[in-house]
């Protein structure tokens, strides 16, 4: 016997592992700070850390496995879209359809708005409609975590929850015709070109639709038991997550699709809490570390001017839209302002389509793709802190207790 | 500031206030929207008036003076109309009941407006507590000394009004076990109760006076009492009603007032008496905490029976005066409550239903808005 089989050997060799578990009480910490000092929300926190400590930062903590930090986000952001999709009312387009309108306008003139800007900088025809397709996204990541930690509700609060998941949805679809036609572009034939988006919208819808059904069986036998419920739930939005990757369709697509039906065919909203329990809550954390820790700001170093003006054009193109038809659609000029600035925040969805381009087309990777990949950076940082001054200047936040 | 003088009104005309829950669709909780919700009723022409109330989750709507209850019915829905459509348009549900079954009162936020600023200074907490929805019924009255009298002889019957509108058992998440939970929060306001005994427009206005001097009240509206005069409109104000759960109960229990007002003014004619008062909280406590099944203690006999029979008795005096309002499907309505019970039956049938309070508000607000 030596004393290398019971004494660890020096230097100690630990995994990264470690690494991310210590960066993981550190973010917390960092985030309570933030939210007790300086009233920031906690996940700039918790972002900011992942940033710092990561390859784009101070290169403490390598980069990490590509499949499982997939895995963590894929997981998180299913649970994050799940929640959005089921606080939202579609029924209500039906009796307001000024607010389908103002998410149409805002929408189009989003991706019109960052197509002209980047032709104008030369960037080739496809793989600006394929950025501004991403551009279209309003971040629900950010969205549902500030929502919920802020505790807002009011007029501002449901049409900010609405008009992300519905953009979000037009941010897939189109994002996937983009990426159809840039195929075109690189030699595949026509059916390869044509069928993809058919394929990920029939198989999407199919998919969320077969786990709106499960819900309801299920939901129907579990009935009152909120918790266990909130477990069942979790594991069902692991599997239709992994699935959806697995059949290579849209997780985004799917898990959102699937709460906007499991709300719209139940009709009675159910509160579950938030993030469906404390361990969907840790994903979420999790989550917002890995995206800092993949942030990469190298294209802000080569093309400062078109970042910022990207972010400029495609937050006046988001907010014009619903100033315009605030009037129309039943809210005052300040609650206009408030949604259109909220709707600015980009991270996830934004994060996993610019990196899934960056996988296929290398070229998209260090050109474009570097550049939106710093607008996503600066407005997943800003973002949290617009939407939670908006919401509060808009009166939806819960007075300070007295 | 001096006692307004009593205008006169046509007697026996009626009119209608009721506070409105203001729900948010998600999670079916108060919601602050009532600066939105007037914002956009403003835009709809429509009868009476809805204006702000203390908490930005509620909204009150009035009709306009009204004779009997076809006409009283037909506008309260055509204001139910407007206001379930600007709701629909913003999302927000409208629904009656006298508390939100589950809300917190901390997280109330004031309306913007002085005087509601101003009570909140005052009251502190008791303001945001104060989150509740009641109905308030106007009887007109020919001179101020017939209204005086008119609200000491309806004050024996404060219990029927409380057991025949009580619909909020449900108090902060908990069942609280009274069928008018809603009036415990107004009892801890310090110029809530009664009015004093006095029986002429005089000596009323020395009360007032007096009052005014001692820097306790500024004007009528600092009175939180049970029936309070309403000099401006020529009224009496009953304010102990819980807003029901439907516009047409509303409605009947307004009627069933008026017909008693008939009754007492034009068949009854006898004074009333200080010793009435006696059993006034004792009678008011029960229709609280039992509703309908409370004991009911008549002030002049001392005779002992249970609201329910208290009120069948009374249809039967008032039919007549029922008859000429034309209250005829009011009476009805008041029967159908004795039997099939009131709001807070309904509440307490539909939570042993649902289990959860929020399907029970959500339910609550499908009723209210008729769709």
């Amino acid at each position: 016997m030596t004393w290398s089989t019971y004494l660890p050997l020096w230097p100690l060799s630990v995994s990264p592992a470690l690494w991310l578990a210590l960066t993981l009480v550190i973010a917390v910490l960092v985030g309570e700070a933030l939210v007790r000092y300086l009233k920031a929300p906690r996940i700039v926190g918790y972002m900011g850390i992942g940033l710092l400590l990561g390859p784009g930062g101070l290169g403490l903590i390598a980069s990490l496995p590509a499949a499982e930090w997939r895995l963590v986000v894929d997981l998180a952001l299913g649970i994050l879209l799940f929640e959005l999709g089921s606080k939202v009312n579609l029924r209500w387009l039906k009796a307001n359809p000024w607010i389908a309108g103002a998410s149409l306008l805002e929408s189009i003139a989003t991706f019109f708005a960052v197509f002209v800007l980047l032709s104008w900088f030369d960037i080739p025809g496809v793989a600006a409609a394929v950025v501004a397709t991403i551009a279209i996204a309003t971040s629900p990541a950010v969205v549902v975590r500030i929502v919920t930690e802020s505790r807002a509700q009011g007029q501002v609060t449901d049409r900010l929850l609405l008009m992300t998941a519905l953009n979000c949805i037009y941010a897939v679809i189109f994002y996937k015709l983009a990426i159809a036609l840039m195929h075109g572009m690189t030699g595949a034939g026509f059916i390869h070109t044509v069928l993809p988006p058919l394929y990920l919208i029939g198989g999407s819808a199919l998919l969320a639709w077969l786990f709106g059904i499960t819900f309801e069986r299920i939901h129907h036998h579990l009935g009152q038991h909120e918790e266990t419920f909130s477990f069942v739930l979790f594991g069902m939005i692991a599997f239709a997550t992994i699935m959806a990757a697995t059949l290579k369709l849209s997780p985004i697509l799917v898990l959102l699709a699937a709460g906007l039906i499991t709300r719209y065919r139940r009709q009675r909203p159910r509160t579950f809490p938030p993030h469906f329990g404390s361990a969907g809550a840790v994903l979420v954390v999790l989550m917002f570390i890995a995206n800092g820790l993949v942030a990469d700001l190298r294209g802000l170093y080569e093309s400062a001017l078109l970042v910022l003006l990207l972010i400029a054009v495609r937050t006046v193109a988001k907010l014009l839209p619903v100033l315009a038809l605030a009037h129309y659609s039943g809210i005052s000029m300040r609650q206009a302002m408030a949604l259109g600035i909220a709707l600015a925040p980009m991270s996830s969805v934004a994060l996993l389509l610019t990196l899934d381009t960056g996988a296929t087309f290398p070229a998209f990777a260090s050109g474009p793709g570097l550049m939106l990949m710093s607008c996503i950076v600066i407005l997943e940082l800003a973002g949290p802190i617009v939407v939670q001054a908006a919401l509060r200047k808009a009166g939806e936040t819960p007075e300070k207790k007295t | 500031m001096s006692l307004m003088p009593f205008a006169p009104s046509r007697p026996l005309s009626i009119g209608v206030e009721l506070e409105l829950q203001l729900i948010g669709c998600n999670d079916y909780n108060l919601v602050s929207s009532a600066p939105d919700m007037l914002r956009r009723i403003a835009k709809s022409p429509h009868p009476g008036e809805v204006k702000p109330e203390m908490t930005r989750s509620m909204i009150e709507i009035n009709t306009s003076v009204q004779q009997e209850y076809d006409g009283l019915v037909k506008e309260l829905r055509s204001l139910r109309k407007v206001v379930s459509d600007a709701g629909r348009f913003l999302n927000v549900a409208v629904a009656g009941g006298g508390t939100h079954p589950f809300q917190h009162w901390s997280e109330q936020k004031i309306f913007d407006a002085p005087r509601f600023h101003h009570l909140s200074e005052l009251y502190g907490y008791l303001a945001k507590q104060f989150t509740i929805f009641g109905q308030h019924v106007h009887i007109g009255c020919t001179g101020p000394d017939e209204a005086l009298h008119l609200m000491h002889m309806l004050s024996r019957y404060i219990p029927h009004f409380i057991a025949l509108s009580a619909s909020s058992p449900f108090v902060q998440g908990h069942d609280t076990g009274f069928a008018s939970a809603r009036l415990n929060s107004v009892f801890s306001f310090p110029l809530s109760g009664r009015a004093p005994f006095v029986l002429s427009w005089d000596d009323f206005e020395r009360f007032f006076h007096k009052m005014t001097t001692t820097g306790v009240v500024e004007s009528m509206k600092d009175f939180y009492w049970d029936i309070r005069p309403k000099p401006e409109f020529g009224t009496i104000e009953v304010r102990v009603c819980d807003t029901p759960l439907t516009v047409e109960i509303a409605a009947a229990i307004a009627c069933y007032i008026q017909a008693m007002s008939r009754y007492i003014m034009v068949e009854q004619r006898i004074a009333p008496e200080e010793d009435d008062y006696l059993v006034y909280t004792f009678n008011r406590f029960q229709a609280c905490r039992f509703g309908l099944d409370g004991v009911f203690i008549d002030p002049c006999t001392h005779e002992q029976r249970s609201i329910r029979e208290d009120i069948t008795d009374m249809l039967t005096r008032i039919a007549g005066h029922a008859t000429e309002l034309r209250a005829e499907d009011a009476m009805t309505r008041i029967r159908e409550i004795l039997s099939t019970g009131n709001g807070t039956n309904w509440l307490r049938q539909t939570y042993a239903r649902e289990h959860n309070l929020g399907d029970v508000m959500q339910l609550q607000a499908e009723l209210w808005m008729g769709n």
